[in-house]
């Protein structure tokens, strides 16, 4: 995989975490089991780099984290979203949606624009 | 961890980093426990299940590695902002308190700033006489040549190693290798200078001889105009230009600047202003900044009959070089020595050799680091300078002991609150930290209150130097110094009492229910700390005060010592009546008609005149060989000499041992004759007196025939010395300058003005210094006299200091004990008896205090014994009377808690408790 893409994958990687933490707080196994069902295994090469974004994202306040109990009685660091991290999925999925338009409308083209 | 980053990431995390790495580790295992789990279900054997987890994770040490960073990052910043908020807190809460006791804030200010604004004051002239270079470029590069200190010198005869005459200069200057240039300077005497036509009044500017290269070896550039050039160092009285100060163009000129290219007389010769100085260059002599630079070339215009630029044995200059690239000190010494060495040898006669020799031996010519420039008041004031910096420091020391137990009183007063905070979980690092704020705060401010006593205090100690005018800045180096000074004393006096105070009991504070303070809490027990404090100013104070009471009497004397005239009713007039034209006949009928004037004066008991006056800085010796006296040495044959009028030991009222005094008849004509000194007439004719003997000088032969007391004239700390008196009318001719000695029935110092305006009555264009003695002697131990003023001052502000640190413990002590001395006095106890407890113990510190501070005080006084005159190291009238002063002082501040116990009755008492 190229650096272009890499970089193009950590935006959407925090989306993705931010989406993943929607419906209540998950462990990063959580997460990650989440991305890869919801993207059919295509998108996490590594599962190892999810926890340097979720740690990023709770640096930056959008998630925060607890420690509790999983499903099978181990101590879990569980993550959550918070106001900040719920407004910034917010922003991050329109974002997203004008990226993937644009990017589609240009990948797609069948002509050269006239440059005036 | 040490994977990646190596062994910065080991000392970036540090110690404290090891809880995030715990974390990250449980929340990585977690992970692949679970995928493994989940694969052993999908039906993976548990080992292939393991490593396939770990190979879908990825790298783990890098994940690992870069959760750390993030984490640490966090942690980091999130304890910077705590930390600040926590500050915040602290300083608003110090603030709200000091406001709340603005008594007690107002109190610890001002000792502060006395403390902080003394210290600041010494080390602000410390600074600028010792410390700091001369603003030139590349100061270090600068070194003197002689003695840096001698910047008045002026000497006439045998050639000199600590200043030198300019052919001297002129051969170092020609023949160096080491040094990339060297320049000479030398003093002006009075400058007489009419800046405008028709002005009347000469002024007097402070100049200085230069030779032509003195800016370019100091490397500075005019402000205004242009420095010296080249060729005003080629002829004699061919440079008729002066360079000014900065300041001097400002004050003079109003800053005018065509003031540059203007004539100006100096002396009577018209010089051309040609440039203005740098402003921040005062000169290179510390203590005696310079208005006037003139070339060295026109000292013959402006100072004619004294031929100072071709005679060897005038010596009056003094050179600073700057060091060729490369050369060291060392170098550059042994260089220039050979010179000077070379070129007295080469010009001396076969006995002069024999006694230059000598010299180099014994006194060699020192070149030394000059970066500091020339300086007289330096080696003057340097040793009075630390011991007050010593002095300053222990009263700072005396004020931190004071603030600390006042500290420690309020501390203790806010023990319950303490005790409260700290059972709701405050942690006690937290507590240190915000008491220690408040002394913070209290320094920063009292510190800065101390700055700006200094600014007036250093130049109150200026004043007090007598004639230096020392730049007291305050630059960087007095600034860092003051911070610095103020940050000790924060901790010195905040940090204890901090961790007393919140070393607290809980259960025992907690339970003193509504009665506040328990002794536990403050330590105050018996041997408490507070009276530890107490004990240790007065050791303070006793150190002091003792010091105080030896440099005092030290002082007292010196002023009364005798030497040998009637010190309180003689007035001094120094004439120079060669400026004025006088000379052969005219100037011996002058020296009589001003005597005569003088005597006519009412209220004046008798005049005479002599060569050299009486402290008047200038000295003569001649070689003079005594009849039936062998000399064994250079020394034998040496004696300080003065010539002087009629009626002379009469006038200055010393006392004749033997013989006459000179008369009227002692003149040309008559049978030359000849007084000793007592020492001198001892040294000379041990046996027998020295009456009818014979000594010869100058290839004249003088009877003897009068011995006087010795007469100090130069220095009261000096040995006697052996000295000849000749009448001036017998010598081979008179002085250009000399000295009137009047004495008056009454005060001296009154009678200055009379005699003033009777001589001036005279001739009105001779320049005349008119001052009584006491003030020229006083002028000569200037250094003993600041000393021991300002040492009084801080001695008593110290006495003050450690008085009410005692009344404030004890009072403190007392009102805790106020039940217990209801309780004696129920069961039968006198007031009286109450009063003497409460006193015993305030005595029982003061007792503790001297044991301690006596040892320290005479071991202090040795270090400053050499500066001490007639005053042993045991000095007891000094110990007794130290110990009087603080014995009264004490009971005085024990006696208002005492009375106030004694006054308790026995029903207050109880109730109260």
């Amino acid at each position: 995989m190229s650096d272009i893409d890499v970089g193009l994958m950590r935006g959407t990687l925090d989306l993705l975490i931010l989406k993943a933490l929607t419906w209540g707080p998950r462990h990063g196994y959580g997460v990650a089991d989440w991305i890869e069902q919801a993207t059919g295994e295509t998108l996490l090469v590594g599962e190892g780099t999810l926890y340097p974004a979720l740690h990023r994202l709770e640096s930056q306040k959008w998630i925060e984290a607890e420690w509790g109990l999983s499903e099978n009685n181990r101590h879990a660091k569980f993550y959550k979203l918070t106001a900040a991290g719920r407004g910034q999925l917010k922003i991050g999925l329109s974002a997203w949606q004008q990226f993937v338009e644009a990017a589609s409308r240009a990948l797609h083209a069948s002509g050269s624009p006239r440059t005036a | 961890m040490t994977e990646r980053g190596g062994w910065t990431r080991v000392f970036r995390i540090g110690v404290g980093a090891s809880h995030l790495e715990r974390d990250i580790d449980q929340e990585l295992d977690f992970h692949i426990a679970m995928r493994t789990q989940k694969l052993v279900a999908a039906g993976f054997a548990p080992d292939a299940a393991r490593a396939k987890a770990l190979e879908r994770f990825g790298d783990m040490s890098r994940v690992r590695n870069s959760c750390l960073d993030i984490d640490y990052q966090r942690e980091r910043a999130m304890r910077r902002t705590n930390y600040l908020s926590d500050l915040r807190q602290d300083i608003t809460y110090a603030l709200r308190t000091m406001r709340q006791n603005a008594g007690f804030t107002a109190v610890v200010l001002l000792t502060l700033a006395l403390g902080i604004g003394a210290n600041t004051s010494t080390f602000t002239l410390i600074n600028a006489l010792v410390l700091r270079t001369l603003p030139v470029p590349h100061p270090e590069q600068l070194v003197t040549i002689g003695s840096a200190s001698r910047t008045g010198g002026l000497s006439e005869g045998s050639v000199r190693n600590d200043i030198a005459s300019f052919p001297v200069y002129a051969d170092v200057r020609t023949q160096s290798k080491s040094l990339s240039g060297v320049y000479a300077t030398g003093r002006t005497s009075r400058l007489d200078l009419l800046a405008e036509p028709g002005q009347k009044e000469a002024e007097h500017p402070r100049g200085r001889f230069v030779s032509a290269n003195y800016f370019t070896v100091l490397q500075l550039p005019a402000a205004l105009g242009r420095t010296f050039s080249p060729d005003e160092d080629q002829v004699p009285a061919g440079a008729p230009v002066v360079v000014l100060s900065y300041g001097y163009w400002i004050k003079r000129f109003g800053g005018d600047r065509t003031a540059v290219g203007r004539s100006i007389l100096i002396n009577g010769v018209p010089l051309t202003i040609v440039g203005v100085a740098s402003a921040a260059f005062k000169g290179d002599i510390v203590g005696q900044p310079i208005e006037i630079w003139i070339p060295i070339m026109e000292q013959p215009a402006l100072m004619p009959n004294s031929p100072m630029l071709t005679d060897r044995s005038i010596s009056w200059i003094q050179m600073m070089g700057r060091l060729a690239p490369g050369i060291s000190l060392a170098q550059a010494r042994s260089e220039v020595t050979g010179i000077i060495n070379r070129s007295h040898l080469d010009h001396a006669t076969a006995p002069e050799r024999v006694r230059i020799q000598n010299d180099i031996r014994e006194s060699p010519v020192q070149v030394e680091m000059g970066a500091r420039g020339f300086s007289y008041y330096r080696r003057l004031f340097a040793a009075p300078l630390f011991i007050l910096m010593a002095a300053v420091s222990v009263v700072l020391l005396i004020v931190c002991a004071n603030l600390a137990n006042l500290m420690l009183a309020r501390a203790s007063a806010r023990g319950r609150e303490m005790s409260v905070r700290m059972a709701l979980g405050a942690n006690r690092l937290r507590l240190v930290q915000q008491l220690l704020t408040e002394s913070l705060i209290l320094a920063v401010v009292g510190g800065s209150l101390g700055v700006l006593l200094a600014i007036w205090g250093s130049s109150a100690l200026t004043a007090l130097t007598g004639g230096a005018d020392i730049e007291t800045r305050l630059d960087g180096r007095v600034v860092a110094f003051t911070a610095a000074v103020s940050l000790a004393t924060a901790i010195l006096f905040g940090l204890v009492p901090a961790l007393r105070a919140t070393r607290v009991q809980l259960a025992e504070a907690l339970r003193a229910q509504g009665r506040g303070v328990s002794s536990a809490e403050r330590g105050t027990g018996k041997f408490g700390l507070g009276k530890m404090l107490v004990v240790a100013q007065v050791a303070l104070s006793v150190l002091l005060l003792v010091g105080t009471g030896m440099l005092v009497r030290s002082m007292q004397r010196l002023q009364s010592t005798d030497i040998g005239v009637a010190r309180d009713q003689l007035v001094l007039i120094e004439v120079d009546a060669q400026r004025a034209g006088y000379k052969d006949v005219r100037l011996t009928s002058l020296m009589a008609d001003l005597a005569g004037r003088a005597a006519q004066v009412p209220g004046v008991v008798a005049a005479s005149t002599s060569e050299n006056g009486i402290f008047t800085g200038t000295e003569s010796e001649t070689t003079m060989q005594v009849e039936g006296f062998s000399a064994q040495s250079d020394a034998d044959s040496t004696i300080a000499y003065d010539d002087v009028g009629p009626a002379y030991f009469h006038a200055i009222g010393a006392h004749l041992e033997e013989g006459r005094d000179f008369e009227a008849r002692d003149d040309k004509a008559g049978p030359k004759v000849a007084v000793l000194n007592a020492t001198a007439a001892r040294y000379f004719f041990p046996h027998h007196s020295a009456l009818g003997s014979h000594v010869t000088s100058d290839s004249s032969t003088f009877e003897i025939v009068g011995v006087v007391s010795d007469v100090e004239e130069r220095d009261l700390r000096a040995k006697r010395s052996r000295r000849v008196y000749f009448p001036t009318a017998q010598i081979r001719e008179p002085p250009g300058q000399f000295a009137v000695e009047v004495r008056a029935a009454g005060d001296a110092a009154r009678m200055a003005e009379p005699i003033r305006r009777a001589l001036s009555a005279a001739d009105p264009l001779l320049v005349l210094r008119v001052q009584p003695l006491s003030a020229l002697v006083d002028e000569s131990i200037a250094q003993d006299r600041l000393v021991s003023r300002v040492v009084s001052v801080f001695g008593t502000l110290a006495l003050a200091l450690a008085a009410l640190g005692l009344y404030g413990v004890m009072t403190y002590a007392t009102a805790r004990r106020t039940s217990e001395f209801g309780l004696r006095m129920a069961l039968g106890a006198e007031p009286g008896d109450v009063m003497r407890l409460v006193l015993g113990e305030a005595m029982l510190l003061v007792v503790g205090g001297v044991i301690i501070g006596m040892p320290a005080a005479l071991a202090a006084m040795k270090l400053v014994q050499h500066q001490l005159y007639q005053v042993g190291l045991l000095d007891w009238p000094s110990i007794q009377i130290a110990l009087i002063v603080l014995g009264a002082s004490a009971a005085l501040a024990g006696y208002v808690p005492a009375r106030r116990a004694a006054r308790v009755g026995p029903l207050v008492a109880l109730r109260d408790s």
